[in-house]
């Protein structure tokens, strides 16, 4: 049989909203089916936009994107019948018990009968809800929500899952639940998942690829690997007592020897280098002569933070919006 | 498209004080305002029946299609919740889908008007003894809620906001209400009214419905189910035409 293996593939995607907001800026995107493909970035990059387009929910404003070599906007219906498809905001009725949920679910993607009690069954055992299956979803732990909706997304066995930031607002122990169980049904069902994410740690551990979008454009595609081998050996991360560093010696310190890259972030200045140890002591000297003062450094690995400091030019967890979104969906939760 | 109605039964069968709250309103129209009107004897009911009583099916129009009115409010919620989003990303048509979440709301009318069928009983209202004809007017009431929460689908996928949604709510169900035959005889309105009134779907949904409670007049009856009938499909391929804007 001939098995495209072609997940999702986009050519130069535009979007603008309203006819000046663009939220995607010429995405090229191949995605292969069977992986887990993370799309990193900070809020407001496009990533909410792109999986709306590629779920048929908006129209682009440019360009074409595939599902499965089906183009979604003329062959929106066919592109509906291999996804589902779960939302950043909750997407159950909470005044209903969670297997009713499933049930009307169920039936709204039209599997039969006979094979609905199973179907249902078993996507309750895989996300762990068997026992709470009767309660109202309304006392359902924020975890509790999001695998009942991840449930009925996995209800119709699709060929590729979009999940929109699947533990946002969620504490790292259903999170971790939330990714186990979700790992084990792509690994039993071959399913693609495409997910969206401004958490660098879930990109990494349970992603096969990532692409890190900036401002509605990909700025880097990779594995996690090969994105933080890209940079380099070693960050050395100093923290300055002063902010105020003007370009001269930035400048001074990138045509160093030994050293790739310098990026500034407020007091945080991130040097990467081959090897730290020998390039350290040059680096100090330049800095004292620059009478650039350090409260603290410290030598790492690079991160997929370092890599997205690197390619975004900014840092990706900005905690004040992470709390505000938890904050709606408590909200939506109390209704 | 059925599965909607039975989403709406399973919501009702959890939690019906919604219902409850809302039988409020109309309860105090026939316990209050149709008694010390109807004690004025200045409006002339056809065949001379108690003014509740004329009132009564009218009021009950009132109620159920003010609640559908306000299912589109419900549906401005599911738009800002995740819901919507979901329901349009499956396979089923978006026919379906509005079809199907209008006639659930019929489904909550009917359960609405037998709250309030009780208490008009209570205070004296003489329904026409026949079950057949007080059936057919609960599936008059039925379809014709259809019609109403497709108008109110149509508003919310042009309001988008909660805050929106309620002004537009009241101001287009007062005019309905008090445009129609609902309280009063149409020959005592102004004719402009009068001309309004016949293009008014309420008009027609009382006509019915008090022609099968109460006077067991069926006169009128083809005309008025014709007119639901066209209503409910313009209502239906409009509210499911502009549906999709609702989550853009």
């Amino acid at each position: 049989m001939d098995k495209p293996t072609v997940a999702v593939y986009t050519r130069n995607l535009v979007k603008v909203y309203k006819g000046e907001t663009r939220a995607l800026d010429g995405i090229d995107l191949t995605v292969e089916a069977g992986i887990a493909f993370a799309l990193l970035g900070p809020n407001g990059a496009g990533k909410t936009t792109l999986i709306r387009i590629l779920t048929t929910q908006l129209r682009p404003t440019a360009g074409d994107a595939y599902v499965f070599g089906l183009n979604v906007t003329r062959e929106g219906s066919k592109v509906r019948r291999l996804l589902s498809y779960v939302p950043q905001e909750m997407s159950v009725w909470t005044d209903i018990s969670g297997y009713e949920n499933l049930l009307v679910y169920a039936k709204i993607f039209g599997i039969p009968s006979e094979e609905r009690r199973n179907i249902i069954h078993e996507a309750l055992e895989s996300m762990g809800l068997v026992e709470a299956a009767n309660n109202l979803v309304s006392t359902y732990s924020g975890g509790m929500v999001r695998r009942l909706e991840i449930a009925s997304a996995m209800l119709i066995k699709p060929k590729i899952m979009f999940l929109d930031e699947p533990t946002i607002g969620l504490d790292p122990s259903a999170k971790k639940v939330v990714w186990e169980r979700l790992t084990i049904f792509k690994k039993q069902h071959g399913v693609t998942v495409f997910f969206n994410t401004h958490y660098m740690d879930e990109a990494d551990l349970y992603s096969d690829r990532i692409a890190i979008i900036n401002r509605g454009k990909i700025v880097k595609q990779g594995t996690a690997e090969e994105l933080k081998r890209s940079l380099g050996g070693e960050v050395i991360l100093f923290n300055l007592q002063n902010t105020d560093v003007t370009e001269e010696p930035l400048r001074k310190l990138r045509s160093t020897e030994a050293v790739k890259d310098v990026i500034m972030n407020n007091s945080e200045l991130s040097i990467l280098v081959e090897d730290a140890e020998t390039s350290l002591p040059r680096i100090m000297e330049l800095l004292r002569s620059e009478n650039i003062k350090t409260e603290k450094i410290s030598i790492t690995k690079p991160t997929l933070d370092d890599v997205f400091l690197k390619y975004a030019g900014t840092r990706l967890e900005t905690s004040g919006r992470i709390s505000e979104v938890a904050q709606i969906r408590r909200m939506i939760r109390k209704g | 498209m059925f599965v909607m109605i039975e989403l709406e039964l399973r919501r009702l069968r959890h939690d019906r004080t919604e219902l409850y709250f809302r039988a409020v309103q109309p309860v105090l129209w026939i316990v209050v305002f149709g008694p010390v009107m109807g004690s004025v004897k200045g409006i002339p009911t056809p065949g001379g029946i108690p003014y509740t009583d004329f009132i009564t099916p009218g009021v009950l129009i009132q109620s159920t299609t003010f609640l559908c009115i306000f299912y589109g409010l419900m549906m401005v919620w599911e738009r800002d919740s995740g819901i919507l989003k979901k329901l349009l990303v499956t396979p089923a048509s978006r026919y379906a889908t509005v079809i199907g979440r209008s006639m659930a709301s019929g489904v909550r009318a009917i359960f609405q008007g037998l709250i309030i069928v009780p208490v008009a009983l209570i205070i004296g209202v003489r329904f026409y003894p026949n079950a057949g004809y007080f059936i057919s007017a609960f599936i008059v009431i039925f379809f014709a809620s259809g019609g109403f929460a497709a108008i109110s689908i149509l508003v919310a996928s042009f309001m988008k906001t909660r805050e929106r949604f309620m002004g537009i709510g009241q101001a287009i169900i007062m005019p309905l209400f008090f445009a129609s035959n609902a309280l009063y005889p149409l020959q005592m309105m102004p004719l402009a009214l009068q001309y309004f009134s016949a293009v008014n779907p309420m008009s027609y949904v009382v006509d019915a419905t008090r022609g099968l409670m109460i006077t067991g007049d069926l006169t009128n009856l083809l005309v008025d189910v014709a007119a639901i009938a066209v209503f409910d499909i313009v209502m239906f391929i409009l509210a499911s035409i502009s549906f999709k804007r609702i989550i853009e």
